[in-house]
């Protein structure tokens, strides 16, 4: 199976069909790969689909300046479909103007990203692999595992690298909150580098606790190769342990963060031990 | 829906990063790193991530300004082109050729800076055209002619990733070329040992294995201390220094005279740590050595920049893919504005304006006599209160923040017959023009950039400029036609065969090849593949020459009256002379006001704690600002960034200068320090 022909086809469909006026994906041309937004069948030759190359923002943006009855199709990778389901679960995103169209993402490439879910929910190219375990990767355990305080020095050795370019803020699919709380002089400085290792990494961190999709978009732009990814991914495990939720793969399902867990717990699940404990002492 | 995205490149430092601008209905909307990118592969910098937050700024010029009084009124272009050719003719007619002076620019593309010289040179027969170079890399590109054949970073910044050592003179690159940085930790995370040099404790020193923390301006005795202790325990690539070195012997004597410990006592370093770095670098397999301004801006500057020559070929740690000596270019362009001849001795390509043969062959293609006589350094005209100059074209450059001792920039400018500045924003040297030109931005404009790494780039149009503004290239080419010089391109890139047509190391360089990637020079002919890494197998001079570094102590040291060295560099949200990154909203947010760094133990002596206004001044001039204190620098020193115009810190910095590149020794000079009692900034 060809992805790139798959993904060509599966485009000039969704135009040629008229179910949507407009494909986000990548284009290939003289001046190398960039985004570009298809709105003529003929024009879908020059469609790629490497490298990763996340999308979710960028619909997010067009999307406010295309008229209302525009509907944009999306090259989405697992991670992109993802974004966009959350966005529209937060309403950043109206889901009626979006149309996925699906790409599986390679083993090497799911290797690359420890990612779990290599595919979208509807995969139009490419062959689905079987996700990662980031846990079983030797690096990551050296930041997710074992002695707190050896942890804690890689982590700091890692983050006093942070030249603050607000890279990994900017190119977040879901960081979306005005104002911006890596913005607000109460718990981040202005003027020096790095980033405050605490107030700066870990508000960014936590603020994306229960969105965070695994695109790894913020490791990616970082120019310092600041693996930030593996700080979202022992919070995605916790998620998914505790209350068997994943951000961006249920539409339904609010996240446990923004429910009352005692008063309402998700069909299905059970209330965790240590929410009991919790109204216990209290 | 007229969206589009346009790939191009940073317009801030020489890294040359790929930007993807966003563009809907003829504005700039957005700005994403080009994840497709051979340099940047998808990371930017604060400055790259908003490079569009002043394309659209209201204070942006939009009409040729012409003087009268205090006042300047907008004219049409055609009057300002044919005022630009009448005064600067006038001047010529009356006092010669050499009585007009010419500063080219770092921030405009190669065909541009290729057209300004040619303008001024085939125009007024004169080789007095200059830019910004001679601030930063002047010692640089004469240095390592002098030592290698070739004035330019060695290897490609790719290259430092596998190298085994890293020797850091010098370079904060972690707030200056941060993404290059990225480069050097991804090295050390494969095991590199790196090795800082540099009197503040910066991050890239906090981030190092040895920080060698020495007094500003001892780099000559560090690396003499250290080739000593390498030749000492038989360290050295004698097979490499015979091979491919001449000059050894010479050297070896030199060094008789520089012990570590000796060194040590001139650096205020532990001796044994000057041991560990010689033999960290000596002894590793591929070691590169990175360095910036700390080792330049000094008056010896060029003997600084050789001493790094010798350590390397001495330990034969250049010519090869993960060895070599780079030096780190400071804006996007420095390095294509040299290139192009944008200095007073050389044509394009540094072919010597001194040589017949040469002369010939650029007065046969531009069909005009050219002059004999060199060119004058920027610095040197200004520093002799301006000689013999009588006017000045100025494109893109802001000398009145950039060069030092800025009253004597004042009195220079003040003193002109006719000065016409070209910019996109009123600057505190436009201040002083009889008349302004409203040029283009990086994005809008295509011509080239040739980044640190000798990779030339394209720069893509992605709007119209703004009003009656008008790219560079267009008017240099009003300019060029109203002299009678021909300069009849239709396009960027016609200038551009032209200068492969004249200039070897662009040979084979045509926008048709540059589509994505770019090319590194030397590319000498069409089907050429490019450059990556310099002096494979044979130096360009040759032999790798060995030079005697000599030693010469800073021109002020700190005294009674003034008892601080004042130190000058950059910050990693702002850039030079801030008439961008001041006028960008996320920037300015992030610093929005000049500061000096001071040392906890000089603070709490003088009484002064972070955030009060502090007065600092030197034999020059005072400046008022606000402190942060910080054991970055160490006691005794203060460091302040030039960014600021409230508070210019080249107002007060030494114009002293190296005798070879005429560099000015901006990174060191005797300064006092007080609280002040007022605000002050009245």
């Amino acid at each position: 199976m060809n992805i790139r022909e798959d993904a060509r086809r599966a485009a000039r469909k969704v135009l040629e069909q008229g179910k949507a006026q407009g494909v986000l994906g990548l284009r290939e041309a003289g001046d190398g790969v960039s985004p570009h937004l298809f709105e003529d069948p003929g024009d879908i030759d020059s469609l790629v689909v490497e490298p990763k190359w996340l999308l979710a923002k960028l619909a997010t943006g067009i999307l406010k300046d295309l008229p209302d009855d525009y509907r944009l199709a999306v090259m989405c990778r697992g991670c992109d479909e993802r974004a966009i389901v959350e966005l529209i679960k937060r309403n950043q995103l109206d889901g009626a103007k979006i149309h996925v169209i699906g790409l599986a993402c390679s083993q090497e490439q799911a290797r690359a990203c420890l990612c779990t879910r290599p595919y979208p929910s509807e995969v139009a190219a490419g062959d689905v692999v079987e996700g990662v375990d980031p846990f079983q990767d030797e690096r990551a355990r050296t930041f997710l595992e074992g002695d707190q305080r050896e942890r804690m020095i890689r982590w700091a050795t890692e983050l006093k690298r942070c030249v603050k370019c607000y890279g990994c803020r900017n190119s977040c699919p879901i960081c979306v909150c005005v104002p911006c709380k890596l913005e607000d002089d109460l718990w981040v400085g202005r003027g020096e580098i790095p980033a405050d290792l605490i107030s700066f990494h870990l508000i960014r961190a936590f603020h994306l606790s229960d969105t965070c999709v695994a695109c790894g978009a913020c490791q990616d732009a970082c120019p310092e190769n600041i693996p930030l990814m593996l700080l979202q991914i022992s919070m995605r495990a916790f998620l998914m342990q505790e209350y068997g939720y994943e951000a961006g793969t249920d539409r339904e399902r609010r996240s446990p963060m923004l429910s009352d867990l005692t008063k309402e717990p998700s069909p299905g699940y059970e209330i965790p031990g240590w929410v009991d404990s919790l109204k216990d002492s209290v | 829906m007229n969206l589009g995205f346009i790939k191009t490149t940073c317009p801030y430092c020489g890294t040359g990063c790929g930007l993807v601008l966003q563009v809907r209905d003829g504005k700039v909307v957005g700005n994403y790193p080009d994840r497709d990118h051979p340099v940047s592969k998808g990371s930017l910098c604060i400055k790259g991530w908003n490079a569009h937050e002043f394309i659209h700024h209201p204070e942006r010029l939009t009409s040729p300004l012409l003087r009268k009084g205090k006042t300047f009124y907008p004219i049409p272009w055609d009057e300002a082109i044919d005022l630009v050719v009448e005064r600067l003719g006038r001047t010529a007619e009356k006092y010669g050729g050499d009585a007009i002076g010419g500063l080219c620019s770092a921030k405009c593309t190669n065909e541009e800076n290729y057209l300004f010289q040619k303008f001024i040179r085939a125009g007024f027969q004169t080789n007095n055209v200059e830019h910004c170079a001679r601030l930063c890399h002047s010692p640089t590109v004469a240095g390592m002619s002098q030592a290698l054949g070739s004035g330019a970073m060695t290897n490609s910044i790719k290259d430092l990733e596998g190298a085994k050592c890293i020797l850091i003179m010098g370079s904060n690159a972690a707030e200056t070329f941060p993404i290059i940085m990225g480069d050097i930790y991804k090295a050390k995370d494969r095991g590199a040992r790196l090795i800082v040099v540099d009197p503040r404790a910066t991050e890239v020193a906090k981030n190092a294995h040895i920080h060698l923390q020495i007094r500003s301006g001892t780099d000559i005795p560090l690396i003499c201390g250290m080739m000593r202790h390498i030749i000492e325990h038989s360290l050295e690539d004698k097979e490499f220094i015979t091979k491919r070195t001449e000059g050894f012997d010479t050297l070896n004597e030199y060094l008789t005279g520089w012990t570590v410990e000796r060194a040590a006592e001139e650096c205020g370093l532990d001796g044994d740590m000057i041991r560990e770095a010689a033999e960290t670098y000596a002894t590793a397999a591929e070691a590169s050595i990175v360095f910036c301004m700390g080792i330049t801006q000094h008056a010896c500057g060029t003997a600084n920049v050789l001493a790094i020559c010798d350590l390397a070929l001495l330990c034969g740690h250049v010519g090869k893919e993960h060895s070599g000596i780079c030096p780190l270019r400071g804006q996007c362009n420095v390095q294509g504005a040299c290139d192009m001849g944008g200095l007073p001795d050389v044509y394009p390509g540094y072919q010597r304006a001194s040589d017949p043969g040469i002369r010939k062959k650029f007065e046969d293609a531009w069909g005009r006599e050219l002059s004999d006589r060199p060119g004058l350094a920027v610095t040197e005209t200004i520093g002799s209160g301006g000689g013999d100059i009588r006017s000045v074209y100025i494109m893109g450059e802001n000398p009145v923040m950039s060069d030092p001792n800025r009253n004597k920039t004042l009195e220079f400018l003040k003193q002109l017959d006719f000065l016409v500045v070209q910019d996109i924003f009123p600057t505190e040297t436009t201040q002083f023009a009889h008349l302004i030109l409203p040029g283009a931005c990086f994005a809008e404009k295509t011509g080239t950039f040739t980044n640190t790494e000798r990779r030339i780039q394209l720069l893509r149009k992605a709007v119209d400029p703004p009003g009656e503004a008008r790219d560079d290239f267009t008017i240099l080419c009003m300019l060029g036609k109203a002299m009678g010089l021909g300069f009849d391109y239709t396009d960027p890139s016609e200038v551009m065969d032209e200068i492969a047509s004249l200039t070897p190391l662009y040979g084979g360089v045509h926008f048709y090849r540059l589509g994505h990637g770019g090319l590194q020079w030397p590319c000498p002919t069409d089907d050429h593949p490019g450059t990556p890494f310099l002096h494979k197998g044979e130096f360009t001079r040759g032999k790798g020459l060995f030079v005697v570094p000599e030693y010469t102590p800073p021109v002020e040291s700190p005294d009674h009256d003034y008892p601080y060295i004042f130190i000058t560099g950059r910050m990693f949200c702002h850039y030079h002379t801030g008439t961008m990154t001041r006028r960008s909203p996320s920037l300015n947010r992030e610093t929005d006001k000049p500061f000096v760094e001071i040392n906890p133990v000089d603070a709490a002596r003088i009484g002064i704690r972070g955030g009060d206004a502090v007065r600092v001044s030197t034999r020059r001039d005072a400046i008022v600002t606000t402190a942060r204190i910080t054991e970055r620098v160490s006691r005794g020193s203060i460091f302040a960034a030039f960014h600021f115009f409230e508070a210019p810190a080249d107002a007060l910095t030494i114009d002293a200068l190296d005798p070879v590149s005429k560099v000015p020794e901006f990174k060191v000079c005797a300064a006092n320090l007080r609280k002040e009692e007022s605000d002050g900034l009245s």
